[in-house]
């Protein structure tokens, strides 16, 4: 059988009329939010090269967030700065060894994630489809908010120069590094691996892998929620946040993911709205990605346009 | 060095194990469910009757079916198995203790719970959960759906740790993760989850002796003799298991890790199917 042209599947994604509106509000609710952040040195977690400290910051609905902040013990200020977002079901991540070439790094854990999960913590599976219903109320509003507020939090750091932050993840991290560069322009480079959550309404019905499968099996039991479904992802979904992105970016997808289906990167490369982006397509690759062998090309990418000084 | 208590201690772990009444309990979880195959909740007690839960997915039709058992990796989260695997396996998932769906009373902590308790071996946390992968395959030996006699073991060390102990098992698929030769691979690296060693290393030398102690227990070396069935090693680079390979009692067939999830996808799902007889298996769509 002859394999399916990947590039050329039909997307039905809408952009809602009032998206812009929708956004704007939020993060009009959000900016005046303070971040009350408080900074904590974990001497455990440190070393002779990298300080680790546990940061939290108040976010959408009075939540209180988590993350791990790192920096190089000799450091030449001000630093640029890297953050790492998570996978959908991975721990977030400590960026020490990313510290040590240079960078202010910072591994952000959303609500449901450990130690952000206090009050809000639909489980994995269940973050996906948690109050999907409903637009307002939606599980990832509030995810991709408390991903947004990382680089406010960096934005206040005196140590990290303002011009020179950068966001990466696969999967999850990918869409959360999507979505925080369009709604943050202080954003100055991104790389996406393997993105999740671009294209959602086409990936479930392309992939029975979870977390996709979620909404298969939330449809399975109530299928008259279809439509509603569909309404509330096209206020989510990262195609339509696309075209905010004016920040250098690399993409890079894994041709035989069953995960985050590959057929969703392109209509997404076509509408993010920088000309600086690029496409990786590795053959032979599942939701991987090829990161091991990908890695060196997101490391370069950032050195190249963030520019570390290393001691 | 294999320690003189190896077995009195691996032994301790099954008499702690017998002296608790699993008291098993399957709930459908109907969300999870499909026309292939109907999805359970299993709760069951394990060390110290610490309640523990799993995924339990059976085929539907006449059984008895083999057996995929997913042994977790380290992170909180635990997948529901896949649904092609799901069509034509039992699979199960367990979460064990201080996994999510197994965190009342225990919450674990990434990072943290690598090196929880590892000041003596009976203290490390790792000897409970060994507790909890054994006493999963024990519910599995007592269920008429189930083929006993075709089961595999899927996953990192608390797979190898299972193969040793329930030889009734009869293939192992086996990736070396973080309990092997961990401290000289923490030394190469300062990337989470073995970096959690360095941590614990940092400030003085004499936790290194009880680390080195505590971990001799669990080294996959000490546990590949007890392992006879056939079993898929599968290696992060040439010479990687190098001592270990040697140890195995039973045929082992040695492969390189691809660092694609398709391709160790596909030639583990094969694998499975070949030694478990259970015809081609069904792959997701996107690896067609």
């Amino acid at each position: 059988m002859p394999k399916p042209n990947l590039s050329a599947h039909p997307t039905e994604v809408v952009k809602p009329d009032d998206f812009d509106q929708f956004w704007q509000e939020i993060m009009a609710e959000v900016d005046s939010i303070p971040l009350n952040a408080t900074i904590e040195l974990d001497p455990l977690r440190s070393s002779e090269e990298v300080e680790v400290f546990e940061v939290k910051y108040d976010s959408l609905d009075g939540l209180r967030i988590a993350g791990w902040y790192c920096l190089p013990r000799e450091r030449d200020i001000p630093l640029p700065a890297r953050v790492f977002y998570p996978g959908y079901i991975s721990e977030p991540t400590l960026p020490k060894s990313h510290a040590a070439q240079g960078y202010a790094t910072f591994g952000a854990a959303p609500r449901g994630k450990l130690r952000s999960n206090g009050t809000f913590n639909p489980g994995y599976p269940g973050l996906l489809t948690h109050n999907i219903n409903d637009r307002d109320h939606y599980g990832y509003k509030g995810f991709y908010i408390d991903a947004v507020r990382v680089i406010d939090f960096l934005l206040e750091q005196p140590e990290v120069d303002s011009d020179r932050i950068g966001i990466q993840g696969s999967s999850q991290g990918g869409a959360l590094t999507l979505v925080v560069s369009a709604l943050r322009q202080q954003v100055r480079a991104a790389s996406a691996g393997a993105p999740y959550l671009a294209g959602v309404v086409d990936a479930f019905k392309l992939t029975r892998t979870y977390p996709y499968e979620e909404i298969n099996d939330y449809l399975g039991i109530q299928p008259e929620h279809s439509s509603a479904i569909a309404n509330t992802w096209n206020y989510y979904d990262c195609f339509n946040f696309a075209e905010r992105i004016q920040c250098p970016i690399i993409v890079y997808i894994g041709l035989q993911d069953d995960v985050c289906p590959p057929e969703t990167a392109y209509p997404l490369m076509e509408k993010i709205g920088t000309s600086n982006k690029k496409l990786y397509e590795y053959e032979g690759h599942g939701h991987d990605a090829n990161h091991h062998e990908h890695d060196h090309v997101v490391d370069a990418f950032f050195d190249d346009q963030l520019k570390p000084v290393r001691s | 060095m294999k320690p003189k208590d190896f077995d009195q201690f691996w032994a301790g772990i099954e008499s702690d194990l017998n002296s608790v009444v699993p008291a098993p309990e399957l709930k459908e979880l109907p969300i999870r469910s499909k026309p292939q195959f109907t999805v359970y909740g299993l709760w069951l007690s394990s060390v110290k009757g610490y309640r523990i839960f799993a995924y339990y997915s059976v085929p539907k039709g006449e059984g008895p079916f083999p057996v995929i058992y997913h042994l977790p990796n380290y992170g909180s989260v635990v997948h529901i198995p896949p649904f092609e695997e799901r069509c034509k396996y039992i699979c199960v998932a367990l979460c064990h203790r201080g996994q999510r769906l197994s965190d009342e009373p225990f919450v674990a902590a990434y990072p943290g719970l690598l090196t929880l308790g590892i000041e003596a071996a009976e203290s490390y946390i790792y000897r409970e959960i060994a507790g909890d992968c054994l006493s999963v395959m024990d519910f599995l030996k007592g269920r008429e759906e189930v083929d006993v006699e075709r089961i595999c073991l899927l996953g990192g060390e608390l797979a190898l740790w299972t193969a040793a102990r329930r030889s009734e098992a009869a293939a192992l698929h086996y990736t070396p993760a973080l309990h092997y030769n961990s401290l000289k691979r923490a030394s190469q690296t300062s990337n989470y989850p073995l970096e959690e060693f360095n941590d614990h290393l940092r400030g003085s030398a004499s936790h290194r002796l009880y680390v080195e102690k505590t971990l001799s227990y669990f080294e996959p070396v000490h546990h590949a003799p007890q392992v006879k069935m056939p079993t898929m090693l599968v290696e992060d680079s040439v010479g990687f298991c190098d001592a270990l390979v040697e140890a195995f009692a039973g045929p082992v067939d040695r492969v390189p890790f691809q660092h694609s999830s398709y391709r160790d996808g596909v030639r583990q799902a094969n694998w499975i199917a070949d030694r478990l007889n259970n015809g081609q298996p069904i792959l997701p769509a996107h690896w067609c």
